[in-house]
């Protein structure tokens, strides 16, 4: 087909920002708390049942903690912000259901 | 997976365990949130899963995944991530013939499979007439990429999907509908229920754009209806980022995705608000309602009187939707009017009368996300078919016969007023003469 078009990019830019990195893992599950978080999804909360279960089977000594939530919205946007960084400050690390 | 990104922000380690045609999205949200490192384990548990023999099956199969994320050590990227990829964003992108751009932008990703309009520099700067804002404005930033929408980029995927400089104030208002948190747009544009922007356009720029309300206004034909929803499509997926299988994880999809757009007709009964005016707005102002329907169902009256209008709506309401915008013919409009109804009364007695034995209702299964703070103790106990009045609204659309149309969704409806550039009636001169006439046979 003839003619020529320069064309312009359709893609947003984004704000330049460093991303972050993740924190260091644990050096074993042993003793540890754990938190289970599921995100109101049907098989979420189930999810976090088998985890459990799986968990308490390897480990005797763990300790289970859970955060549940009835919508599927971002904990960060809700009003239990505040009620989930006060659980999260109780736990060693978190396994995250999503149910989907 | 935007909880775990929150965990790890608290300082402490996460994983996310997500079914496995899930796991692209997870990383596309983290990656969106400025953590692309967050571990993610994917399971083959199926999407809402209810069975706890499966489930438990699906969780063993990656029990030791996920000790593994909880404690195996970082690798240099999950400690400091690559900086990501910023080329193709800025300026002009590719040279080449009309073949040969539409395969570029094809294979980029950037096309809603449709052939587009080629956004040169001088198209892009016609579209800009549209506006009074500078090309660089910002009016958001669009998750979940967190694109920088400015106006620019609304103008230059206006020009893909083929639009008109005119209908710049209405995009850009639509825009601003989008980001409006009460829309959930975040939400419903990457859900598995397929749900579509549905735009329905009010006041004076209804017939200054030729934004068709009435005979088959959602069928292909109107070049405002086509691509003023074609370029919102454009911008989610190019400036939001969310893209079909990747980011919007819709599982059947929805053709409303490519456009889906209509015009009310507000003059067909006077004494009913228009939906604008039922939002708070002045009947002399334009606006944009945007809502998410996944469902689309056209139905015919069981008589011509309101009594058989109402039945036939009632009768085809289903459960579990939690929002239904109403597309009533103008005909149809005028016996109800005559009767003595109003928008309102239309929705509260349907909210009264509409119902179905709690055993038709996903709530009496006890199913999870659907469940109600007192649920009906017996299978036949009358059921609501409406959570309450004010999730109904009934929009006069369409021409002639008796179909009407019955959108369903999920959350509210966000309405935007346009705001017209200085030297918009000359604008509307302009483009005034832009319609259809067919050769008659």
């Amino acid at each position: 087909m003839g003619g020529s078009y320069e064309v312009m990019s359709p893609w947003a830019e984004v704000d330049p920002r460093p991303l972050e990195g993740i924190n260091p893992r644990l050096a074993d599950l042993r003793g540890r708390r754990i938190g289970l978080f599921h995100n109101g999804k049907v098989a979420a909360k189930p999810i976090t049942d088998a985890v459990e279960a799986e968990l308490r089977a390897r480990y005797d000594d763990i300790t289970i903690a859970r955060f549940g939530r009835t919508a599927n919205l971002e904990v960060a946007e809700t009003s239990d912000r505040a009620r989930y960084e006060e659980w999260v400050k109780e736990v060693d690390a978190v396994i995250h259901a999503v149910g989907d | 997976m935007y909880d775990a990104v929150f965990t790890e922000r608290l300082q402490k380690p996460a994983v996310a365990l997500v079914n496995t045609g899930f796991a692209l999205d997870a990383r596309s949200a983290a990656s969106g949130k400025g953590m692309p490192g967050v571990r993610v384990v994917a399971e083959t548990v199926p999407c809402e899963c209810t069975e706890p023999e499966r489930i438990a099956r699906g969780v063993h199969a990656v029990i030791d995944d996920i000790v593994a994320a909880l404690t195996v050590p970082l690798t240099r990227d999950e400690q400091s991530p690559p900086p990501p990829e910023t080329a193709g964003a800025r300026g002009i992108v590719f040279d080449g013939d009309l073949a040969e751009v539409q395969r570029f932008f094809y294979q980029r990703g950037w096309t809603d499979g449709l052939p587009i309009i080629p956004p040169t520099e001088a198209a892009v700067e016609e579209m800009l007439t549209g506006t009074d804002l500078p090309r660089d404005c910002l009016v958001g930033r669009m998750i979940p990429r967190l694109g920088k929408v400015t106006v620019e980029k609304i103008a230059i995927n206006a020009v893909m999907a083929g639009a008109l400089p005119i209908y710049m104030p209405l995009l850009i208002a639509g825009v601003e509908a989008l980001l409006d948190p009460k829309s959930a747009f975040g939400t419903f544009e990457v859900s598995t229920g397929s749900w579509a922007p549905f735009w329905v356009v009010n006041g004076p720029i209804r017939e200054q754009l030729h934004v068709n309300g009435g005979q088959g206004a959602l069928s292909p034909g109107d070049i405002a209806n086509a691509t003023i929803g074609r370029a919102m499509g454009l911008i989610v997926k190019n400036l939001g980022g969310a893209r079909k299988g990747l980011e919007d994880m819709g599982v059947q999809g929805n053709p409303g995705k490519y456009t889906m757009v209509t015009a009310e007709n507000e003059e067909a009964i006077a004494s009913w608000e228009p939906l604008h005016v039922q939002h708070g707005f002045q009947h002399e102002d334009s606006c944009v309602t945007v809502s998410f329907p996944n469902t689309y169902l056209q139905i015919w009256p069981y008589g011509s009187d309101d009594k058989g209008i109402l039945r036939a709506i009632m009768s085809n309401m289903v459960p579990r939707w939690r929002q239904l915008t109403l597309l009533v013919p103008p005909g149809h409009a005028q016996t109800l009017a005559d009767a003595g109804w109003t928008k309102g009364e239309i929705a509260s007695y349907l909210y009264e009368y509409a119902r179905v034995p709690a055993y038709r209702t996903p709530e009496f299964w006890g199913t999870p996300g659907m469940q109600r703070v007192r649920p009906p103790l017996n299978a036949e106990d009358p059921t609501p078919l409406l959570r309450s009045p004010d999730t109904m609204r009934v929009v006069v659309s369409g021409g002639a016969g008796a179909f009407m149309g019955m959108a369903y969704g999920a959350g509210t409806w966000v309405t935007k007023p346009v705001t017209l550039p200085s030297q918009w009636e000359r604008l509307v001169r302009k483009y005034r003469s832009l319609v259809p006439n067919h050769l008659r046979y």
